[in-house]
């Protein structure tokens, strides 16, 4: 009986596993293929599609736009969130209903629509922002904004941030110390739960980053859409790489949480 | 000159009044506690003391001097949490040093003082352990040395036993009351355990519906209750309606009578019984409940119930049910009380 569960429950796993993973192995396959059209198996092996994408400034261009314009969007969100998440539940908890609505709004819009109407509005005369790296940053602050609220929200609503705050006024520190020394390093899982979740969202964004700012401030996904017609080999390589920099900064991320 | 004085504080949430007309003083070094049912107002009036919360009248002197208006932290009271209120962020050593690291306490004396503290509530080789690797009991251990550390001038104690099990807070309640003791620590204590409050305090404030019923000493609250409200809070009394007082005793009285268990004697053949110690009357077992030490027999006297606390001496003096008992009264111990005029605030 137990022996039957467990083959179960593996079965369970390994196929959630092969969903996940096998599309990305056989881009990877792809990836590292000389060609592949009659058989089962690629005809060859080769690195030369990652040999060319790491030498194309394009490409690294691209990369590092993604990675800043993230980063920026998601500090943008981390100084506003924050604060604003303290606030309403150490000062203001009347107000957790009302922020639980307002911060869903941006899910109301499609980005297609969205990103229309900032077309509209930031083109003018008096303020040009389109084509501009700052226009993606505000557009992506917008996206960041529900993931991160309540990844943090809820981290704060398990701690007794009443009693905590309490504590630490009659031991002698200011909201603003105890804030610094007590809530945030304790805010530590929803901040870092905030920051994966926004940075693979915001790095895999195609919809903004075509219409606000198209091939002016390339982004990776804008890259590897203008590539597609280039080789299928290549666009593996982009998306691998792609992948491999989620990765990649999950981990240092992870392995930053754990020194904290 | 009292250490704590609190003068006609009241505390309102828009028109709901949280409590009224509060007066105490506590003396230096003494321990009171703030006793009554949930919701009476007790924990909001010792937020308040310690300035976690807004009087909106009234006014609060520590040491002669006015600190109504002085925020928390300039105060010099300290306060346990029945939370806790733990930094889960910083081990034992941590929580207890950070009130002193908040003083700018040179680091050589902060490290003496929190091996004293961990010394005196007994946490050695639990320093470098987080809150989440200790239990509720050594939880509370940590909070009440972080509270201590800093030399408060008074320390609040709010429900800080409530929240664990029975065993421990037994040994934590004789435990603290020996650290007051011997700090000499001037202790204001929140709790609506009359068990609890009846044995640490050298005073009591009962409380309810934001208003002090009664304020004494705990033996003065057990054996003298101000009012039928402090009876029945107290617990174990038997509380007659004046024709139940009648018509099992035959006392007549306008008010009610609270008669305590204890002092209800079952006459036994031979013995001698004081003056004071008459009223005999006839009744009749109906049940008993064995409470360790003291057997609780329910007697029928002349259709009223009545609890005699009887010391479990040995298995021959338990009488079954249906036995017919004499009982008499120590008559210094039969109170009148009146019912609790208190409205709700």
């Amino acid at each position: 009986m137990r022996r039957s569960n467990s083959i179960g429950h593996l079965s369970v796993i390994i196929v959630f596993m092969s969903i996940m993973m096998l599309p990305l192995l056989g881009t990877l396959l792809y990836s590292i293929s000389t060609s592949w059209s009659s058989g089962m198996l690629p005809d060859g092996v080769t690195f030369k599609w990652y040999k060319i994408l790491f030498v194309e400034h394009r490409f690294l261009q691209a990369m590092m736009n993604s990675i800043m314009v993230c980063l920026g969007a998601l500090i943008l969100t981390l100084i506003l969130v924050v604060p604003t998440a303290f606030i309403v539940f150490y000062y203001f908890p009347f107000l957790k209903p009302f922020m639980n609505f307002i911060i869903l709004l941006p899910f109301a819009v499609p980005p297609v629509v969205s990103s229309v109407g900032l077309l509209q509005i930031f083109s003018n005369d008096v303020i040009t922002l389109t084509g501009t790296p700052w226009i993606l940053l505000g557009a992506y602050f917008t996206v960041a904004l529900p993931f991160s609220y309540r990844a943090i929200a809820n981290n704060m609503a398990n701690l007794n941030l009443q009693d905590m705050l309490d504590a630490a006024h009659l031991l002698g520190a200011s909201t603003f110390r105890a804030f610094f020394t007590i809530v945030l390093p304790n805010l530590k899982t929803g901040l870092m739960i905030s920051l994966f979740l926004s940075f693979s969202l915001l790095i895999g964004e195609f919809v903004f980053a075509n219409i606000l700012v198209g091939t002016r401030f390339e982004t990776v996904q804008v890259y590897l859409f203008n590539m597609k017609a280039r080789s299928g080999h290549f666009s593996s390589a982009v998306v691998v790489s792609y992948f491999l920099v989620i990765m990649l900064m999950t981990i240092l991320a992870g392995q930053w949480g754990k020194k904290q | 000159m009292s250490f704590l004085r609190a003068q006609g504080l009241e505390k309102k949430y828009d028109d709901s009044l949280v409590f009224t007309h509060i007066d105490f003083a506590l003396e230096k070094g003494e321990f009171v506690t703030l006793l009554g049912p949930s919701g009476c107002g007790k924990s909001t009036l010792l937020r308040c003391v310690a300035g976690l919360t807004q009087l909106d009248e009234g006014q609060l002197f520590i040491d002669s001097a006015n600190v109504t208006d002085l925020p928390a932290r300039e105060r010099g009271i300290a306060m346990v949490f029945q939370s806790y209120a733990l930094f889960p962020n910083m081990t034992v050593r941590e929580n207890i040093a950070f009130g002193l690291k908040m003083q700018k306490v040179p680091l050589s004396e902060r490290s003496r003082r929190v091996i004293e503290a961990i010394e005196l509530v007994e946490l050695g080789g639990k320093e470098q352990r987080y809150p989440s690797e200790l239990s509720g009991g050594q939880c509370q251990r940590v909070a009440l040395a972080r509270s201590l550390i800093v030399r408060p001038r008074i320390l609040l104690l709010d429900e800080p036993l409530s929240a664990l099990d029975a065993r421990i807070r037994k040994n934590l309640r004789e435990q603290l009351r020996s650290i007051q003791k011997e700090l000499g620590l001037t202790t204001l204590f929140v709790t609506h355990d009359q068990e609890e409050a009846l044995t640490l305090s050298d005073r009591i404030l009962l409380m309810n519906h934001g208003k002090i019923i009664q304020n004494g000493t705990a033996e003065a609250i057990y054996t003298e209750p101000a009012n039928a409200f402090v009876v029945r809070f107290i617990g174990n009394y038997n509380l007659l309606s004046s024709t139940q007082a009648y018509q099992a005793l035959g006392i007549k009285s306008e008010k009610q009578i609270a008669i305590r268990p204890e002092s209800i004697y079952v006459r036994e053949e031979g013995r001698q019984y004081a003056d004071h110690v008459r009223h005999p009357v006839r009744g009749q077992v109906v049940d008993y409940l064995l409470l360790g030490n003291v057997i609780r027999y329910r007697v029928n006297v002349s259709g009223v119930e009545l609890l005699v606390d009887l010391l479990n001496r040995s298995s021959e003096r338990i009488f079954p049910a249906g036995a017919p008992l004499e009982l008499l009264f120590n008559t210094r111990e039969i109170r009148e009380v009146d019912e609790d005029t208190q409205e709700a605030v």
